[in-house]
């Protein structure tokens, strides 16, 4: 059996959204990365979050997507996630 | 407002402690593992019968537990703890203070016990526990209030209790040496050594991975519930080893604290492969062989502390319950979990670059760490067969291979600095160069 943690997801014109809010650590971490490593295209995903995911960066290093923070809601940490170009 | 991958990169750098912080505790660390087989190789004539007291043999156990053990714990659980606790650390002065305390202490510690020199043993045993009462109050300052990971915080409040038992006995065995008798040695040392290694670091080693070893997996958080059972397991198996070591029917009780440890350990290692078999990261090399390898020891240890407790009759049980308990369990746990940290913390204390920060792949350093697996290995299977067989001859080649693994260890952490200090690569290079 595969750990499976789940996080809201929707589809939204600027890419896929997941919301690990609420989520106990490793979860967030598990549920971006699952998203992540399910996209074969360009497609960016929305992530949003209730605090900074340091642990995320390097792993999305070792798989060569970047991350970048944009506006989110009042104590929501937003980022965009994508390929690396 | 957008905000570019640079800056919000250095904006997670700038609520993370400064990364000289944890690497000072690890290089630290590092040193003390390398001076811990020294200390060994120094006393191996008296190895095989170690029972306690003075001299090179208690140098290096004491060098491995504080030196290495307690040293790391610090620099790791100060970093990594804020992440279950959704706290920060609250003053970055204080653990940088704490280091220049503790660091030359344990130095301190280890030369009078090896050589033997009651005095010196006393003044660094004084700064060893300032160092750690104030490592104490600052871990204490993030478990309250913290909102994230109840089990984890549990076993933090728990190690904290555990710490005050082991400083108050570690105190009265000094005192003990100094002509002052503060409380009785069996039961002083009894405690000590159940409270530091079990309590302390073991309950330190149990929480942080409910965070760390899902997240090397890449699996969902452990059962709380199953992880509340354990720590109560856990806690129960200290307090029925306190009360047998004050004189409460001594023998049913210790024997009744090992079958409780025993299922406090399976039910954590239970939760731990559950982590291990279901995350998406099945290949975790030999750091996670390591850490098999030191539940298998834990497990050992509580055999091996039956026998002690049944009075089995053989000379090398205390020693084979000491090597199996701090170098088979607590510091190879430790080693594995750290050449899998080290680089992960170095990519996220990386200075901003231009696009990524370095990969963990590409700051640590494989070569020195397969070295270090098999000399740390052979040198575990040396001792075991040392005390087994009684012949210090064993014991000194164990030391040997213990410390050319220490060497290559501090190589791999200096190899993982270096590349830390060189310039970014750009994203685009990467993915071209990966492929």
């Amino acid at each position: 059996m595969n750990a499976h943690v789940s996080g809201r997801r929707w589809v939204a014109a600027d890419g896929i959204h997941i919301d690990v809010r609420g989520l106990s650590p490793p979860d967030p971490l598990v549920a971006i990365l699952e998203l992540v490593g399910s996209i074969g295209d360009a497609t960016p995903v929305i992530v949003h979050h209730e605090r900074d995911p340091r642990m995320l960066y390097p792993e999305l290093a070792e798989i060569g997507w970047t991350a970048e923070r944009i506006t989110g809601e009042p104590g929501e940490i937003r980022l965009k996630l994508e390929r690396a170009t | 407002m957008r905000v570019s991958g640079i800056a919000f990169m250095g904006g997670a750098a700038s609520r993370l402690l400064p990364a000289s912080i944890p690497f000072r505790f690890f290089g630290a660390a590092a040193a003390y593992q390398l001076l811990a087989w020294i200390a060994l190789l120094a006393g191996a004539s008296d190895v095989p019968r170690f029972a306690g007291g003075l001299g090179w043999p208690l140098a290096a156990l004491h060098l491995a537990t504080l030196g290495v053990l307690v040293m790391t714990a610090m620099g790791a659980s100060l970093q990594l703890l804020p992440v279950a606790t959704r706290r920060p650390v609250a003053a970055h002065r204080w653990p940088a203070t704490i280091w220049w305390l503790y660091t030359p202490g344990v130095a301190a510690v280890a030369l009078g016990m090896g050589l033997p020199a009651p005095v010196l043993l006393a003044i660094g045993t004084v700064v060893v526990g300032v160092a750690l009462v104030a490592y104490a109050v600052l871990l204490a300052r993030n478990l309250l209030g913290a909102s994230g990971m109840p089990v984890v915080i549990a076993h933090g409040y728990a190690a904290l209790a555990a710490l005050v038992v082991a400083l108050v006995t570690a105190v009265s065995l000094v005192c003990a040496y100094l002509g002052i008798p503060l409380f009785e040695r069996s039961s002083a040392l009894a405690l000590h050594m159940t409270f530091a290694a079990y309590g302390f670091m073991g309950l330190l080693a149990f929480g942080l991975s409910y965070v760390l070893v899902p997240m090397f997996a890449l699996a969902a958080a452990p059962d709380e519930r199953r992880a509340r059972l354990s720590l109560i397991l856990a806690v129960t198996a200290l307090l029925l080893a306190a009360a047998a070591a004050a004189g409460v029917a001594p023998q049913p009780l210790r024997i009744a604290a090992v079958g409780t440890g025993a299922g406090a350990v399976v039910l954590h290692w239970r939760l731990m492969n559950s982590a291990l078999t279901t995350g998406m990261r099945r290949s975790l090399g030999r750091s996670v062989t390591l850490m098999k390898f030191g539940w298998a020891c834990l497990a050992a240890s509580l055999a091996a502390g039956l026998g002690i407790a049944c009075d089995v009759p053989f000379d090398g049980t205390a020693a084979l319950f000491g090597l199996l308990l701090v170098a088979g369990w607590l510091l190879t746990f430790l080693l594995g979990v750290l050449q899998r940290i080290v680089p992960f913390l170095a990519s996220m204390h990386r200075a901003p670059g231009k696009r990524l920060p370095p990969t963990p792949s590409s700051l640590t350093a494989e070569r020195p760490l397969a070295i270090h697996f098999a000399c740390h290995l052979a040198a575990l299977a040396l001792l075991v067969v040392a005390i087994v067989a009684g012949n210090p001859w064993f014991a000194a080649a164990g030391a040997l291979a213990g410390g050319a693994g220490a060497v290559a260890f501090g190589s791999f952490l200096a190899t993982v600095l270096r590349r830390m200090s060189l310039p970014d690569v750009p994203a685009g290079a990467r993915e071209a160069s990966v492929g």
